[in-house]
């Protein structure tokens, strides 16, 4: 029987979660909910037979498999919670942190509920973590991860953006976390073309909140953005200009150092995608996996660990999302 | 007129200090000198 999958949010990136549903899983069956119901008609029109608009009622009272919660920041702890306690698995888009640790603290429900559910489910967290998970297969010990985003997808994550950098970071070191000034730290860091050279700093992102417990004795794990100097400088006021509704290409890097017998080794894998479609390919492959009971005992995680990332970074590839390596000496 | 000027002098290095510093702190890493970016094997 083919899944029938809840998607919250019909922006930029719930209407690529739908879209990504329909093409990973042909037959499968999209319910879409939102705040906008013209937008949600407009997108349930343009998917064809295989989506519906949601009824009155919650989502998850819906009869779907798997609910992909995609509405703007702030906005995933209650639909998550109720779908936990309805008993249905819940996919999460968010790259907030403060919704990270609410909807990992709704781990006890979950166990009790025995329902698996999956956070950070988008281009970073999300991608970043298959990707961290796929380029430390190979590793003996794992003793840093570094992961760096570029780009925003709509007008909610360029508002996310905007919050990161103002926000607190949280870098894991030797076994504690520790706070740095949002908009610190800048680095260089070098993504796959077109994206190239943009400097990046931290921010309130979640990505090594997520990633720790998949590589709990590595001593660094650091995550940065990238951003303009004006980002930066104006990260403490208001955004001064409403967002595009879609930002352009993005990318996404990681760097993993450590050790595979008696060798150093440094991984450094990235992507290139529009974030919005990248999210959306990412949280409808975790929606699938949870689908396929393929996402590992119940509790809320992040997808490192949980799902098969070599298996899910394949099949991206078959779709068109293609991870990149890069091919020689890291800068020091 | 003689303090204006020293003034302003003071003030155009100070910028110009504090502007060096900005620009040299955090400058972490260097482009990559050789190798790039192919497709992930995933076959490795």
């Amino acid at each position: 029987m083919p899944p029938r999958i809840g998607v919250l949010g019909a922006g930029a990136v719930g209407s690529r979660v739908a879209r990504w549903l329909l093409e990973l899983e042909p037959g499968a069956q999209v319910v879409l909910g939102g705040s906008d119901p013209e937008r949600v008609a407009e997108l349930v029109q343009a998917l064809g037979s295989a989506a519906a608009a949601a009824g009155n009622g919650h989502l998850h009272d819906q009869g779907i498999d798997v609910l992909v919660i995609a509405a703007p920041c702030g906005r995933h702890v209650g639909p998550a919670r109720r779908a936990i306690r309805a008993g249905v698995p819940m996919v999460s888009t968010s790259d907030r942190v403060e919704d990270i640790h609410s909807l990992r603290a709704l781990t006890p429900r979950a166990e009790n509920a025995a329902v698996t559910s999956l956070v950070g489910a988008g281009f970073a967290p999300g991608l970043s973590c298959l990707l961290a998970a796929q380029g430390s297969s190979g590793f003996d010990v794992v003793d840093e991860v570094h992961v760096a985003k570029a780009g925003t997808g709509g007008p909610a994550c360029a508002r996310q953006h905007h919050r990161a950098l103002k926000g607190s970071a949280r870098d894991w070191r030797d076994g504690a976390w520790i706070r740095r000034p949002g908009g610190s730290g800048r680095e260089l860091v070098w993504f796959p073309e077109p994206v190239s050279g943009a400097d990046c700093y931290r921010g309130a992102l979640p990505d090594a909140l997520l990633l720790q417990p998949f590589v709990p004795d590595a001593a660094r794990i650091t995550s940065r953005m990238a951003a303009t100097r004006q980002d930066r400088f104006t990260s403490w006021l208001p955004m001064l200009s409403p967002p595009h509704p879609e930002g352009g290409v993005g990318a996404v890097r990681v760097e993993i150092r450590g050790r595979a017998g008696a060798s150093s080794v440094v991984r450094i894998l990235g992507a290139v995608e529009r974030p919005a479609v990248g999210a959306g390919a990412v949280a409808a492959l975790a929606a699938l996996a949870l689908w396929e009971g393929a996402a590992g005992p119940p509790g809320v995680r992040g997808l490192a660990g949980s799902v098969d990332a070599r298996a899910a970074l394949e099949r991206l590839a078959r779709h068109g999302l293609r991870a990149q390596e890069f091919d020689g000496i890291a800068p020091v | 007129m003689v303090r204006l000027l020293r003034r302003v002098l003071l003030a155009m290095s100070t910028a110009a200090a504090i502007a060096a510093v900005l620009r040299i702190r955090g400058a972490g890493g260097v482009p990559p000198q050789t190798g790039g970016w192919r497709e992930l094997e995933i076959d490795d």
